[in-house]
């Protein structure tokens, strides 16, 4: 057990591609940090360093205090969950889980406690002579799992470890995992793509994008304060409607104004975010979560006309997708990632102009596609992005 | 295979005998084709049988199951001191056997640091590799000669007319097409299992030694096979570079049966083939189990 600490590690490739840029991040002995982003982030590369499979162009990367930079990854003492979980497949389920140990010549009966003590937290325990081939997707991921946890790293290092797991599995494995890093409280560090995986799991979630690190914050935090707009509209499912808005402020109060409507902002919007002020009279990106827009009107929301262009009952809720007249936020600004994974195309089925966006409504809210409708939007929980900068204005 | 054709049986209703006139038209070419196939294999083999147990002095004449076996030919073979069969054999097995596990354990080690490593010169190396492959080993010979005739001005014993000599000269010559071949097999292995070993502790030695020959058994049984099977057959290389009798390999000295002009003797030289075919025979159904193996475990993945 350990605290990791990146100094403005760098990772530059043979063919000049920048792949991490000037990464800083502090882990917290016994914590669980996801680190996020879209494909080609960087993350993987940055996890690929810690554990020593990537030289480190520049900066230090240290473990439990030391510096590891130019140690190889066998004498690091961490553990690493791969994606494909990389098991020996001439192993049988306990030679794999001991594997580490019998390479470190510990002594035969150390090695069979240790495996069947971790069989056992693992339910593996029926399974020990087996071999990978005979094994489930869900039940080779647990070995890749008794593999990491049976060796008593200081630190734990997980690539996309769900991502070969069929949906019921991933939730059920996400669970288990962050139970286990709970239990045996090893410094852990866990990449995904999967936003969801990141709210879900981690102590703390670092987002990447084109190698640079965007924001680090407790998942609650990063979903209610997000820095910038790329963390804003990556981050929560369904994603964040975003849009550009001219702010306008008067004695009389202020406002935004997009595609011909306004929305009247109260005192409090301002008072809370004194950054607004600046940029009044200019243009604002303006982002509002789903559950921030209402079918009903009520004191504090706006009304904001839209067509409903998607219609998805969830059973709990009712997804709305709509469109509005207005500018959209630029793709490339949000990076690829948004558009390219999973729930994030909801947004964008409709490619013609204006702004797309979606609601989440109570269940049995009746609405057809092609319907005008009136959204109310919750003004207090708008959150306003630089339009130069893409940082939050608050 | 069985489990496919019980779902069949269960899903298609069963259909009527065919006829013989179907069967004539549908599967009769297949069993042509298998017998001929058979034929093809067996009827050499058969031949070789044939004059090794015969007493006559010819291979043209007589039938083809000798009416009058004997092991007349099998005496000639291990009682003529000038020819010391038995001696051959030893040789022959020796070399076999010590070339055809350092050709794997060689080819191996240059194909997992071409199949694992970057290194400079990598690319420009495994072409250089190829490139050799291209010109047959004969061309080479009268290099590989006047080499080992200056060896054996230093080394006696590595040089001409010594074993050992022969022994490396066949190692360089396999060399390249068996570690291409290896590092093709290697380049399946999913690098995630190497780093997976490093992680967890493990040398470049102990990976390689652990992890990726185990896994690689099936190709490297091919290749130790292959080797094993040239080097018994190998003849124009032993014949210049060996002289002295007692040296000789199987191949060289069986064909002093049938070279000499006016004593071709045909029936010592079927038995000693017949001799020799032995432990190739047996090594392939040993490694029978793992040549198959490989075949079906390159096509699936992990």
């Amino acid at each position: 057990m350990a605290e990791l600490v990146l100094t403005d590690v760098d990772k530059v490739y043979d063919n000049g591609f920048h792949a991490v840029k000037d990464l800083s991040l502090d882990v917290a002995d016994g914590e669980f940090l996801v680190l996020v982003g879209p494909s080609g982030c960087g993350k993987t590369t940055a996890l690929r360093m810690v554990a020593g499979l990537e030289d480190i162009t520049d900066g230090t990367i240290a473990i439990g205090g030391t510096v590891v930079n130019d140690l190889p990854s066998r004498k690091r003492n961490i553990a690493m969950v791969f994606q494909s979980y990389a098991l020996y497949p001439h192993m049988t389920v306990a030679e794999n889980i001991g594997f580490g140990l019998a390479i470190r010549k510990d002594a035969r009966a150390d090695i069979q406690a240790k495996v069947e003590q971790a069989a056992r937290l693992l339910d593996l325990t029926p399974l020990l002579d087996r071999r990978p081939k005979q094994l489930s997707g869900g039940q080779r991921q647990r070995v890749a799992m008794g593999r990491a946890i049976v060796r008593d790293a200081q630190l734990f290092l997980m690539d996309e470890p769900l991502s070969n797991l069929d949906a019921k599995l991933r939730v059920q494995m996400r669970a288990e995992i962050a139970g286990l890093q709970q239990q045996l409280g090893i410094t852990t560090v866990y990449v995904t793509h999967d936003q969801v995986e990141a709210m879900t799991m981690g102590h703390r979630v670092a987002v990447m994008r084109l190698g640079e690190l965007q924001q680090v914050a407790p998942p609650q935090e990063l979903y209610d304060y997000p820095d910038n707009v790329f963390v804003a509209g990556f981050i929560g499912t369904p994603p964040m409607t975003l849009f550009h808005a001219q702010l306008d402020a008067s004695s009389a109060g202020a406002r935004i104004v997009v595609g011909g409507q306004a929305l009247e902002l109260p005192e409090q919007v301002l008072q809370s975010r004194p950054a607004l002020h600046g940029a009044a009279g200019r243009e604002v990106i303006v982002g509002m979560r789903s559950e921030d827009l209402y079918p009903q009107q009520e004191p504090g929301r706006q009304s904001l006309a839209v067509t409903v262009t998607l219609f998805e009952a969830l059973g709990s809720s009712i997804q709305v997708g709509f469109r509005f007249d207005g500018k959209p936020v630029d793709e490339a600004r949000l990076g690829s990632g948004v558009a390219s994974e999973d729930d994030h195309g909801l947004a964008r089925l409709s490619h013609a102009g204006g702004v797309n966006g979606v609601a989440t409504f109570p269940p049995r809210s009746t609405v057809r596609i092609g319907e005008q409708i009136t959204v109310w939007v919750d003004t207090e929980r708008l959150h306003f992005f630089d339009v130069e900068t893409g940082l939050a204005l608050r | 295979m069985t489990t496919s054709h019980a779902a069949a049986d269960a899903s298609v209703p069963r259909r009527r005998p065919m006829t013989f006139a179907e069967w004539l038209r549908t599967r009769a070419w297949r069993h042509a084709v298998a017998w001929v196939a058979v034929a093809l294999a067996l009827l050499p083999v058969l031949w070789v049988m044939s004059a090794a147990f015969t007493s006559k002095p010819s291979i043209t004449s007589g039938s083809i199951i000798p009416r009058d076996a004997t092991l007349e030919n099998f005496r000639i073979l291990v009682s003529n001191p000038d020819q010391p069969y038995l001696r051959w054999y030893l040789n022959t097995m020796v070399l076999a056997i010590v070339v055809a596990v350092v050709t794997v354990l060689i080819a191996a080690g240059a194909a997992y640091a071409f199949s694992r490593f970057r290194f400079k010169g990598r690319k420009v190396g495994l072409m250089f590799l190829l490139l050799v492959q291209m010109f047959p080993q004969f061309l080479s010979l009268v290099a590989i000669y006047l080499i080992l005739a200056q060896v054996s001005d230093v080394f006696a014993g590595m040089g001409l007319d010594s074993l050992f000599g022969l022994g490396l000269v066949y190692l360089g010559g396999a060399m390249g097409i068996n570690a291409w071949l290896i590092k093709g097999f290697f380049d399946t292995i999913p690098i995630e299992i190497d780093e997976s070993a490093k992680v967890d502790g493990a040398t470049h030695g102990q990976i390689f030694w652990g992890i990726i020959l185990p896994l690689a058994a099936p190709v490297l049984a091919v290749v130790g096979l292959l080797s094993f099977i040239g080097t018994i057959n190998e003849f124009l290389m032993a014949s210049v570079l060996l002289e002295s009798p007692e040296r000789l390999t199987l191949a060289v000295g069986l064909q002093q049966f049938i070279g000499n002009r006016y004593s071709e003797n045909w029936g010592p030289f079927a038995a000693g083939a017949l001799l020799a075919a032995i432990p190739v025979v047996i090594l392939f159904l040993v490694l029978q189990r793992f040549i198959v193996g490989g075949l079906t475990q390159g096509s699936v993945k992990g």
